[in-house]
Parts: C-alpha cells; structure tokens; sequence
C-alpha cells in the first residue's frame, strides 16, 4: 500500500497543473452558469417561459438535458450537467490512459513494474489519483455552484453528480486501458464512450414524457444506459436525491476491480487485440508525405466519422418522434414558432440543425487531432528521420493539412449523409436529402479555422500545441453553448469561428452566410500559409 | 586541407536557451574518408548531426555540407545524405518493410537488389509492425532504409548501440562498402573498436569543443605506452626516472605509462633493474578515450 501511495503521489504531482485546469475550469463553468441564469432570468416567468420551449423541444432535450422546474438551480443543472459531466469524463479518461496504457507503451511502465510492488499497483494508484481528482472536482463544483448564488444542500448533490460521472469513466477507462493496444486507440475510444454516455442520455431525454404543465420531462428508458443519465436523476435542486448517484460509483467500483484483476494477469504491454502482420511493402501511396499522413490518420478518421455517423442517425431516428409530439400539441406548435429563432422553422428542422453543429464540432475535433499528431512525430522524434530527407518542412505541414481539411469534410459529409439517409427512411422529411447534406458541411469552414489555428500553434510554439489546439476547441465549443446563456459580449461569442456558421435548414443559406463561409475558409487558408511560413524558422524540438 | 571538405564546421555555436551544447566546434570530414566523432554523453554530439542536418539553427559560426549552408538549403543537401539517429522511433503502426519504403522513397527511391540484399543482410522481418520490434530492429530498419540507397554522406549517429555483435560485423562491411564506393561517411559512436576498425580519422569533442582531431596514427602517436613489469629487484633503478607517468608500485611489480619519445630511457632502466616479466600495451584508443573523458572529472564546468 505504501508503493501506491507513493506511485499515487508521483502521478499526481506529474498532473498539478492539467488537474488544476481542469477541475478550475468546470467549477467556473458552473458558477458563471448560475450566476448568470439569477441575474438574466431573475423572474420565475421569465425561467418558466425558457423551460417550457426547451421541454416541447426533443432537440434541447437532447443537447442539454432534463427540464426540472423553475428554480434557478433546476434551470442551471438542466443547462449545464451533461456538458459538465462530459467534461468530467473527458478529464478522467485522459487522466487514467495517460498512466497506464501509454506509460506501458513508451517502455517506462517496465522500469517501474521492475521494482519490489505488486503488478497492479500503478494501476491501483492511477485509479486513486482518478478518485480523488473527481472528489476534488465534487468539492469544487459544488463550491462554484454554491459562490454562483445556488442553495448549498443542492450545490453539494450537483458536485457530486458530477463527480460521480467522472469516478465512472475512471474505472471504464481503465478497463480500456486493459484492452487496447495503443494510448491513442485507447484515448479514443475512452473518449467514444464519454460520447456514448452523452448520446444514450441525449436520446432518454429527447424521447422522455412532459409533466407538469411542461415544467418537467421524465426521461425514457435508454438514460438509464448512461451514468450521466443517472447523474441527471439525483435532481440536485428538488429532490436533492444523492440515490441514483449510487448507480455509477458501484459500477465503477465493479469495473475498478475488474481492471485491477485482468493487469494482475495479463502480460506487460498485453492487449486484447494481437498485431497482425502487416505488408513487407509499402503501397506506392505510403511513399510520401501524404500517404503516411493518411495512413496515420485513417483509422482515427474512421472513429470520428463514425461519431459523426451516430449523430446525424439520431435526427433521423428521433425525426417522427419529434413530428408526433408537435403534432398533437398545436398550442406548443405555436409556442415554439413564437420562440425558437427562424420562426419559420419545422422543429425536426431544429431538431436536426443542433444535431449537424455537433457533428461539425466532432469534424474540428478530427481536423485538431490530425494536426497534433505532427507534434507527437516531432517529439517523438520521427519527424527528425522523416525531415532528414530532401522534402520541405512545408510540403510535410501541407501534406497533413490536406489530410486534417479532408478529415474535417468527411466527418460533417458522414453526419449529413446518415441524417439524411435516416430521415428519409423514417419517412419525416422527404426530398430534401441535398439540404441536409449542405448543413452539415457548412460547418466545415469554422472547423476549417480551429484546424489551420492548431497549424499555427504547432508552427509557433510547438510544445504548447497539444494543449493549445484543444483548449481552443473547448473555448470555441463553450462559446456556442454557453455564450448566449451566459450573456457573454457579443464581440466575445463573435471570436468563435461556429458562431459564423449558418444553421441549415433552420436558417437560410442567404448571401450573408455563403460570405461567412467564405471568409471563414480564407482566413484558414491564411493561417495555413503563415504556419507554412513560420515553420520553417524553428529548430526542431523535442 | 588537399580534399575537398564534405562536412565544414567553423566557429560553431548552439544555445539552448541559457544552455551552450555548442560552443565554437570545428569539424572538418573530408570526401571519401569515415570520420569518427566522439566524446562523452551530452557533449553535443547528436546536437552537432542535427545542425549538419538543417533539423536546428546554428546560434552562430559556418555550416557547410557539400560546401552549403544546411539550414538554408536542407532540401538540396538531403538530396545525398543518409541519416540514422541516435534514437530510431518509427511509426507503431506501420510494418518494418512500409517504414524502409517510405524512408528510402522520400529520398527517391530504394535499390531494389540492395534492399533485398540487407533486409537478408541483417535478417530483418519487414512484416512485423514496429511497434513490436526491439531497439536493435529499429536501427535495423533506420540503417536498412539509408544503406538501401546510394548516398554521398551518411550521417550515422551511434547506430550500432542496439546491434549484436554478428549484426555489428554486416554494419560493418556496409560502412566499407559505402566507402569504397567513394561515399564520405560521419559516424558517431561510443565504440572503440568499432572506430579504431573503420575510421580514418577521429574528432573527439567535450562539453561542445574539440578536444582532438586528426588521424589514427597521429592520435596514436600522442598517446603513451603502458608498461607493467614484474619481479623487479632493483625498483629504484626505474622508479626515479621522471619519464614515468601514473607510477604504481606493487612488491615487486611497477606500473606505468610513457611517452612514445621516452621510451628508449625508459626500457634502458628497465633492463638495468633486472625484471623477470615485462608486458607492454601498445596505446590504445580507449587511453586517449578515457584520458579526455576522465577530465570531465574534478573539472568545475
């Protein structure tokens, strides 16, 4: 026990600072929440009206979460806990596959599993640093929440909801982790079933029943497959129930133990999945800079597609369910023509907009994640053997550029065509498969923009890319969702490149938008070609 | 200097920061000869291969690689070298065969009889994914992917480190081949006797400075004999001269080196001691070696 501790220790000290990021900026996220729902929704009329469009509406079910009456907290906890719990999980994920499976697959999980401890104790110790990252992440919630003008009792419960989320995708991770080959395959797909969590939960609540005069939505059957699904059901600001907050700790605690049990019998550097052979040839494509670029990407690209895939299916799954409750309810027919922006709108419409400007953040997400990768080549030193030959660092920036733009295009194509696809086989839209297809990739310029940004960076200060080209992502991406809640300036939301992007088919494809998306794709083209430039000035660095 | 220089340094300086890793290195290889480049870890070594390279600037000084300046003219200068790092990471999820590939076509292509040849050579698995190959396959496939192409400089950078003794002998004839065929050939190392084998003249560098330059022979000559003899009944008659260096005496067995001059006092006395064994090492890289490296020691930085 006193070699975990210490391994625990270690580990820790290693996180301070990314730890300290990211539990600080969910409990800020939290506090700006709260404050900024008690002063510009001060009046319970006021919070009812909000509540009532979100509970008629399956596309706000799906992107936030469960209507929970009038309360301030209830309106804040509706608003902000799933994004917060993936957060959450994305934290705890990261965490945990950065201890076990990339440490064993740089080598340095064999010098230390050489000395006198038991072959799970890493892992053991990985897994208490994830505990208590998430108890710290609890506390601190519950803090902002609290510091946010939020009844104490329930701010605790809403820390803990959270927090419990995260506990779960530690133990799940580490299960992973047992698994998969590689830190990025592992990485990636901890990170997918953060999205599937989210997604489970998204179609529980855009399917579930109204109460209460649409004050309230009981979610349906498939958010119980989600621990932030249960998170939702502790209702932290009227029923205050911690109960269901028991679901994802003693799942976690089963998978925890479970993960613990198959390190202590598995091989070192052991995986689920054995390397094939692979070719004694390259095809005549993997002898340049851009096929190694794709064929570094592909299998990553499949990942985010597919994601991008499981999106646009959900517009066309839910679609009728969607039509039908509108449908028998012309009062809330009205109500949402009233208040949802385009009024003009058919709520499937909405309903699949929100959908495709996620699958265009999934597509930015792809484009970031392929210009990183330059920066592991870099530091892992391949990119010195690779730039030793008499190729231009600029045809190797451009190389995977063209891989990162094209990743970005067939993420949103892939969202559009299953939308599309699925819409059209449940019969809800007819005839406009083409529309669809042009809304989700009109969201590939902004995503177009955080791609060539992250060129920059990489270009400019390579060892900050990593955290650069993600952070901008998840600024961009808290810009869009919580910008107009939190009456961020209009200047600030401005600065997001997806605020530029028209919501097809809710909003016209009008003159103003097709120079948007112009503008937004010469301004990476821009960028792109000044990271081009500036790479050439800086050693390479390590 | 009668041959053309392939490799020129002058002057040469590399900050890190507040850190100097280079502070006015002069290195000069020659066309057509293996030069060996030693010195301890961390006396910048690899940082001067990657200024060679174009991979980083020089803070100051002259770079010169066939008689341009690297970093302005990478593309032009890769064109005829074939560089091995220290430290080969290769792509995990690309087989050893599509690594080679990719590496000797981005420099325009492999020799397709040479390439079979060293895959044979050094009996490597191209099918295999890098990710399951040792550090010695890995420099396998490094020096595979820069031999399987006719080049005029190789830049080697410590690439036998990782490599059995068996493997070490056909890395060996590669760098005889490669050096008969006219190529020049820049070869870091830790190996002594790799280098006394193949190299034709030496550049030992310390904390980012040459220290000794210059061919085997003139290193040789600089260096002193040690002599141990046993059953010395008159130790006197040795003991006082001043030509010996690092004296040890034994009971009856003195120990010492000598300059390669002294040697004539020094074996007279030895005979007027009347000894009953004498053995006599002729100088050996590995003195020089450690005579430059052992200075590092109780030497404020």
């Amino acid at each position: 026990m006193g070699a975990t501790l210490r391994l625990a220790v270690a580990q820790a000290r290693r996180d301070r600072w990314q730890l300290c990021i990211w539990v600080l900026g969910i409990s800020v996220l939290g506090l700006a929440a709260a404050a900024a729902v008690g002063s510009e929704f001060g009046g319970e009329a006021e919070r009812a009206g909000i509540i009532a469009v979100a509970a008629a509406n399956p596309a706000f079910l799906f992107l936030r979460g469960l209507p929970d009456g009038t309360g301030i907290g209830a309106v804040v906890f509706f608003q902000g806990y799933a994004f917060m719990a993936v957060l959450a999980g994305l934290m705890s994920t990261f965490l945990v596959i950065r201890h076990t499976r990339s440490e064993e697959e740089l080598g340095r999980a064999e010098l230390l599993g050489s000395s006198p401890i038991a072959r799970s104790a890493p892992l053991a110790a990985t897994l208490l640093v994830g505990a208590a990252a998430n108890v710290l992440l609890s506390v601190f919630t519950a803090a902002g929440f609290a510091a946010g003008g939020l009844p104490v009792a329930g701010s605790a419960i809403a820390g803990l909801a959270v927090g419990a989320a995260g506990f779960f995708f530690v133990a799940a991770a580490a299960v992973l982790a047992q698994f998969l080959p590689s830190g990025r395959g592992a990485n990636g797909t901890a990170a997918a079933l953060v999205g599937l969590a989210y997604l489970l939960r998204g179609i529980g609540d855009a399917l579930g029943t109204a109460e209460a005069g649409l004050m309230r939505v009981t979610s349906a059957w498939p958010s119980l497959l989600s621990p932030i699904g249960w998170g939702q059901r502790s209702r932290p600001f009227t029923a205050a129930d911690p109960l269901p907050l028991l679901v994802p700790a003693v799942a976690a605690a089963v998978l925890a133990v479970l993960a613990l049990r198959i390190r202590q019998r598995r091989d070192l550097g052991a995986s689920l999945l054995p390397d094939r052979a692979g070719r004694a040839r390259s095809s005549k494509a993997g002898r340049s800079m851009v096929g190694l670029a794709w064929q570094l990407q592909r299998a990553t690209l499949a990942g985010w597609a597919l994601g991008g895939a499981a999106l646009g299916t959900v517009a066309g799954v839910l679609g009728p369910v969607v039509s039908d409750t509108v449908a028998g309810n012309p009062s809330l027919a009205e109500l949402i023509a009233r208040l949802v922006p385009g009024s003009q709108a058919d709520v499937v419409d909405v309903f699949a907009a929100a959908l495709l400007g996620m699958a265009g953040v999934l597509g930015a997400a792809a484009g970031v994640q392929a210009m990183l990768r330059m920066r592991a080549e870099e530091s892992e030193a391949r990119a010195e053997l690779l730039l030793a030959a008499p190729k231009t660092r600029a045809r190797w920036l451009a190389a995977n550029l063209a891989v990162a733009a094209f990743s970005v295009t067939a993420v949103s194509a892939a969202a559009g065509i299953a939308a599309s696809v699925s819409l059209e086989a449940t019969g809800t839209t007819t005839g406009n498969g083409g529309t669809v297809v042009l809304a989700a990739l009109a969201h590939v310029p902004a995503a177009l923009v955080f791609t060539a940004v992250a060129a920059l960076t990489f270009a400019v200060v390579p060892r900050r890319t990593v955290p650069l080209g993600w952070g901008l992502l998840a600024v961009g991406l808290v810009l869009g969702q919580f910008g107009e809640l939190l009456r961020l300036p209009a200047w600030l939301q401005n600065l997001s490149p997806f605020r530029h992007s028209p919501a097809l088919p809710v909003e016209d494809l009008d003159i103003t938008a097709i120079t948007a998306a112009l503008l937004l794709t010469g301004a990476a083209a821009v960028l792109a070609a000044v990271a081009t430039g500036l790479l050439n000035r800086r050693d390479l660095t390590n | 200097m009668r041959t053309a220089s392939i490799v020129e340094t002058v002057a040469l300086v590399k900050d890190f920061g507040r850190v100097r890793a280079l502070d006015g290195l002069r290195l000069s290889v020659a066309e057509g000869e293996v030069h060996g480049f030693l010195g301890p870890n961390g006396a910048g070594k690899s940082t001067t291969l990657r200024v060679l390279l174009g991979h980083i600037r020089a803070t100051s000084g002259t770079v010169r690689v066939f008689g341009l300046d690297p970093w302005a003219h990478a593309v032009q200068t890769h064109r005829d070298i074939a560089y091995v790092p220290g430290d080969v990471n290769l792509w995990p999820n690309l087989s050893g065969g599509e690594v080679i590939d990719l590496l000797a076509g981005l420099r325009g292509g492999a020799d397709e009889h040479l390439r079979q040849q060293l895959i044979d050579e050094f009996e490597f698995d191209p099918r295999r994914k890098a990710r399951t190959y040792s550090r010695g396959n890995r420099q396998k496939a490094a020096l595979i992917a820069a031999f399987a192409r006719p080049a005029r400089l190789y830049v080697l950078d410590e690439p036998s480190g990782g490599l059995d003794p068996v493997m070490d002998t056909v890395f060996r004839r590669q760098i005889r081949r490669v050096r008969a065929e006219g190529a020049t050939v820049l070869l870091s190392s830790h190996i002594l006797g790799e280098v006394e084998q193949l190299c034709d003249r030496v550049t030992i560098i310390r904390n980012g400075t040459v220290v000794e330059s210059g061919s085997l022979a003139d290193l040789r000559h600089l260096r002193r004999t040690h002599v141990r003899a046993t059953g010395v009944r008159e130790p006197g008659a040795v003991t006082s001269r001043p030509e010996l260096h690092d004296l040890r005496v034994e009971g009856t067995t003195v120990e010492f080196d000598a300059e390669a001059t002294d040697l004539d006092i020094v074996l007279a006395s030895l005979a007027e001691a009347d000894v009953d064994g004498l053995e006599v090492a002729p100088p050996s890289l590995e003195s020089l070696f450690l005579r430059h490296y052992s200075r590092l020691n109780g030497q404020a930085r």
